[in-house]
């Protein structure tokens, strides 16, 4: 223990002494460290820890896939009617959930909130053993056709919008102009499994008879209309193989289905099968990819900051090559002097591990403020024994590493010439190979490194930069609520949204109002197709009126826009985007130029096309997406507002004018384009930080490594190059010589990094099909130049106070 | 009446540090012509290699005037400085300076490829040979510089220091890293080269290679003290300067 104490007080006194290299190794390892274990307890989280449920492994989620004998599976989605033939009739699983997500606003509260309202049946707290803050959870009584108006709160809504109110139980709240008794609020510690997206949790939780489709006896015993809002959970209890299990449940599902869509236009080649996903799968969903990619990246930085550190070692080792012969001289055997390097880099990585941990803090806190909204479970990240033991693991794992690495270079036997030679000797040296092995391995990690980074940051530029058809500034989406919508009567509906849209026309900031989707709201799909030919297909349709168009300044190609007299009179009338009307007439059987006045059969009810106008799309789609134009239905309660430019609109001012205009009327939503645009583009304006970020920061690594390489290699050979000097040679010979010497690590190192891709991209050349394309070539020459220019700054600048004062210098200092 | 090679006018050399001033050297006037063979000894920190690496432009004098062949050479660039050690001024140091990663030959012919003029490979070649021939070193052409003994690096930093035909030799205690029967063999060839015409001037703190030099000079303190009047050349007598 003795001497355990006294090695790591000598290794603090000498690593004092020499205070840049101590700060560079903490701060280079704490960083990259710290990203590592940000990054592996993610992926523990969402990889490998059980979900916080009671038996998660027998969880499953239930999908419908609805599957086309000709085209295969189109997606998955549940018909209502279907979906509560499965809840009533399936014995497979002991215990399951009806889960419904919709949003509403709740016009008890003064502040009319929009919240994320969750529709379920009892079997959803039992199912994920769900605590409570206060109260209970639904009971039988508020099982499904039960219609018992009772409503629970997240802990979350109940501080937020209600307060933390601690008399919160049997008070009401209204939603979609129902009162819901309030009896429980769930406990904070409640993980809400996030089906409905990533960071979408919900506020309030209703009994299943109260969702929208429940309540609408159309949608409700109806068929054709498919939903992904809507869930079956269940814990399976059965002997049956999971194959066995989607076979039972799909033979009379998929019967009933087919009985009652039979006739529909559209569905003639469709059946629907139950496929079981694991709950875990489900949230998780496909984000396992995204963390093993920063995964990767980690650990690519990682490599480059442990050979940055290998070289400092290996150069201090050197340095202290006097100190280790006295050591040597004086009885130190081969053991102890390898105890002394490792409690120096023990000292260090370990320094530099709780740097790593401090810096982990804070990307958990990153992760959960920023990317909540697109990685699962992130709430959930926190140092845990996982992280620890990955710490304590990789901690002894470097510090072995570095002081074996350092030991390696060490002759002991050599260690008393140095003595006898007044210490002028140079006993210990990095080799010449070892410092060409760390210029290729720092090359090769550095240009893949870089060159996926740039390729993905590039990627994302595009798109966030592409043109989508339209400019979103100054528009903004609203979406009103209708309460009690069964006591308006659809004139007196369509009066008031009229009323309504010219008081919003009337405000001083507003331009134009137009009602129908926006168009980068999530729309409907709908079955169509000429009618004079089969082809059927579900397109997005959009439900407009006349204005639309004009106020989002998308061009009539060719034929009419809808026009008032239409809209009143809810003709059915059709507009195509140019890319649909180029389908139709290369795969649809219309004549060219005939795609004007064709009628179309939609829901086989017939439409005329009447206009063509140019497509617009969402930042993510790739292209242009085909489209159809339906005229809004007069109770329609979507707008897109255009404002004067460098106004806006807030929200307190809409609601209170709907609230002039009916009492019934709440807001549900109101957002810009711009800011919907950025949310979609999210996930693209993430890569394109965190390729940026990583790129500079492998690059500002690499450089700095690269440079340690190299300055100790100069100073190696200060000497010889001033030698060469004094016979003649000029500066620009020398610098010369020193990147020609290090040009065959690098084209090695190049090679290497070429060899490496080309396999990355043999290998995954499906996973990585989208982003191979013939403009990585330029950007893999963008990035070999970046990296040369790198190298030859790494070359020159160390080899500069030697070029740069007199020869002798070089010369006397190394004799 | 022989052509005069180095002429150097009250040359100082001062060192700096944070808080002293060192003056290496003090108003040193010297002047060396074709053919002479100058030693310079003192003791220990006499300011000898200083002076030695201001005539080899390995160093700048802190004020003064120096002239190679005619040329003012006290105000350099490095780059120019570097062409007239390449041109005019041979080195040999105490510690050969050899580069042990090259070949002997390359070693030999590295002032070649350092030249402004683009030397071809056959004159190279030829050169090299030559000056190999001349310190018998050819058989060792293609060996490595540690691979041979100390006396025959020497023998090849010579040659590399002949290569470029130098206006001058200028030889840094060459015997300091040899035994003394190899010192003496190194000293034969320094005699050797002299009485064929090279001009050289030697910095040495041993007398007996002292003596062999026709002008023997003497620095104590960053001044030369003495110089023997019997020793020196005629050239000698009438040009240099004893401060």
């Amino acid at each position: 223990m003795n001497q355990i104490s006294y090695q790591l007080k000598q290794a603090w006194a000498g690593l004092c002494v020499k205070k840049g290299f101590l700060v560079t190794i903490v701060t280079t390892l704490g960083i990259t460290l710290g990203a590592l274990l940000c990054i592996l307890t993610l992926a523990y989280v969402m990889i490998l820890k059980p979900l916080p449920y009671p038996e998660q492994e027998d969880l499953y989620q239930v999908n419908s896939a609805v599957i086309d004998s000709e085209r295969g599976r189109l997606g998955a989605a549940f018909e209502y009617p279907i979906l509560i033939k499965l809840f009533d009739d399936q014995t497979v699983f002991s215990q399951s959930a009806l889960v419904r997500y919709e949003s509403g606003v709740v016009s008890s509260l003064p502040s009319q909130p929009t919240v994320k309202s969750t529709f379920v049946t009892p079997g959803w707290f039992e199912l994920l053993d769900i605590n409570m803050a206060m109260g209970r959870t639904f009971e039988e009584t508020e099982n499904k056709d039960t219609h018992n108006p009772v409503a629970i709160l997240s802990y979350h809504s109940w501080q937020n919008d209600f307060g933390g109110d601690s008399s919160i139980l049997e008070q009401t709240l209204t939603l979609g102009g129902t009162n819901f008794r309030i009896v429980g609020v769930v406990a904070d510690s409640f993980i809400e499994p996030e089906l409905n997206g990533s960071g979408v949790k919900t506020d309030i939780f209703l009994p299943w008879d109260f969702n929208a489709y429940g309540m609408n006896p159309r949608s409700r015993e109806g068929y054709g209309n498919f939903s992904f809002d809507q869930r079956f959970i269940g814990k399976l209890d059965s002997t049956l193989s999971i194959p066995q299990v989607e076979e039972t449940l799909t033979t009379p599902l998929n019967l009933l289905w087919r009985e009652n869509v039979h006739t529909f236009d559209g569905f003639e080649n469709w059946t629907i099968r139950m496929e079981l996903q694991p709950f875990k799968e489900t949230v998780l969903g496909d984000s396992q990819n995204t963390v093993l990619l920063l995964l990767a990246g980690v650990v690519g930085l990682i490599l480059i900051a442990c050979t940055n550190i290998t070289n400092l070692f290996m150069s201090r080792t050197a340095d202290q090559q006097r100190e280790l012969a006295i050591q040597a001289a004086v009885g130190a055997n081969k053991r102890h002097i390898f105890r002394t390097l490792f409690a120096q880099s023990g000292l260090v990585v370990s320094m530099s591990m709780a740097v790593a941990l401090i810096i982990s803090t804070v990307g958990f806190w990153i992760l959960q403020q920023y990317l909540a909204l697109r990685l699962p479970r992130v709430e959930e990240l926190a140092i845990n024994g996982v992280t620890l033991g990955a710490a304590l693991f990789i901690t002894l794992l470097l510090g072995f590493t570095f002081a074996r690495i350092s030991a390696s270079m060490i002759n002991y036997r050599a260690l008393n010439s140095t003595l006898q030679s007044s210490g002028k000797g140079t006993g210990i040296q990095v080799s010449p190979t070892v410092r060409r092995w760390l210029i290729i391995s720092q090359v090769s990690i550095v240009t893949i490194l870089v060159f996926v980074n740039i390729g993905l940051l590039k990627d994302s530029l595009k798109i966030i930069n592409q043109p989508i058809g339209f400019e979103t500034d100054n528009l903004s989406a609203l979406t009103l609520e209708i309460n009690s919508a069964d006591s308006l009567s659809e004139e007196e509906t369509k009066q008031l949204l009229r009323e309504l849209q010219n008081k919003l026309i009337a405000l001083p900031q507003v331009e134009d109002v137009t009602r129908g989707t926006a168009p980068l709201d999530t729309g409907i799909a709908i079955i169509q197709g000429p009618e004079a030919t089969q082809e059927r297909s579900s397109l997005p349709t959009r439900f407009v009126d006349e204005k639309y168009f004009q106020v989002l300044g998308q061009p009539l190609l060719e034929g009419d826009s809808f026009s008032e007299a239409d809209v009143n009179d809810q003709n059915n009338l059709m507009i195509v985007n140019d890319v649909y009307a180029e389908s139709l007439v290369t795969h649809g059987g219309i004549e060219e130029g005939s795609v004007i006045g064709t009628t179309m059969l939609v829901a086989s009810n017939p439409y005329t096309i009447i206009g063509i106008v140019q497509g617009v799309k969402k930042p993510t789609e790739k292209e242009v997406p085909m489209k159809a134009y339906l005229i809004a239905e007069a109770n329609d309660t979507q707008f897109v507002i255009k404002l004067k430019p460098n106004q806006t609109l807030d929200r307190d001012l809409t609601v209170s004018i709907a609230q002039e205009v009916s009492r019934q009327f709440f807001v549900s939503k109101l957002e810009t384009l711009n800011d919907q645009s950025d949310e979609l583009l999210f996930t693209q304006y993430t890569t394109a930080i965190t390729s940026a970020v990583l790129a500079l920061l492998t690059f500002f690594l690499a450089a700095i490594g690269l440079y340690g390489i190299l300055s100790y290699a100069t100073q190696m050979r200060r000497f010889e190059l001033g030698t060469r000097l004094a016979i003649g040679a000029k500066r620009f010979d020398v610098v010369r010589l020193i990147v020609k010497d290090n040009a065959i690590s690098v084209g090695i190192g190049f090679v290497i990094s070429i060899i490496a891709l080309l396999g990355l991209f043999i290998g995954y050349s499906e996973a990585l099909n989208d982003y191979i394309n013939s403009q990585l070539i330029p950007v893999f020459f963008v990035t070999l130049a970046l990296i040369s220019v790198m190298v030859l700054f790494a070359c020159y600048w160390p080899v500069r106070p030697i070029i740069n004062s007199s020869p002798i210098r070089s010369l006397r200092n190394s004799d | 009446m022989s052509k005069i090679k180095i002429q150097m006018k009250n040359i100082t050399k001062v060192f700096e540090t944070e808080d002293m001033e060192t003056h290496a050297l003090k108003n040193v006037n010297l002047t060396i012509s074709s053919g002479d063979y100058v030693s310079i000894s003192g003791p220990s920190g006499c300011g000898k290699s200083t002076l030695l690496s201001l005539m080899g432009l390995l160093d700048m004098p802190s004020s003064g005037e120096y002239i190679i062949e005619g040329v003012d050479v006290a105000n350099l660039s490095l780059d120019e400085a570097a062409e007239v050690r390449n041109s005019k001024i041979g080195f040999i140091f105490q510690s050969f300076n050899l580069i042990d990663e090259i070949s002997v030959f390359d070693n030999v012919a590295l002032p070649l490829r350092y030249n402004k003029e683009d030397v071809s490979a056959s004159e190279i070649e030829r050169r090299v040979n030559k000056c190999l021939e001349m310190v018998s070193m050819t058989h060792r052409s293609q060996h490595k510089p540690n691979q041979l003994s100390g006396g025959q690096q020497q023998r090849i930093a010579i040659a590399r220091a002949l290569v470029s035909e130098p206006a001058i030799l200028l030889v840094d205690e060459a015997t300091g890293n040899l035994d003394s029967n190899t010192g003496d063999q190194i000293m034969d060839m320094l005699d050797k080269l002299n009485q064929n015409g090279t001009t050289i001037c030697m910095v040495t703190h041993e007398s007996r290679y002292a003596d062999r030099a026709t002008t023997q000079l003497r620095l104590l303190d960053g001044e030369i003290l003495t110089v023997p009047p019997s020793k020196q050349s005629s050239k000698a007598q009438e040009e240099a300067a004893v401060n």
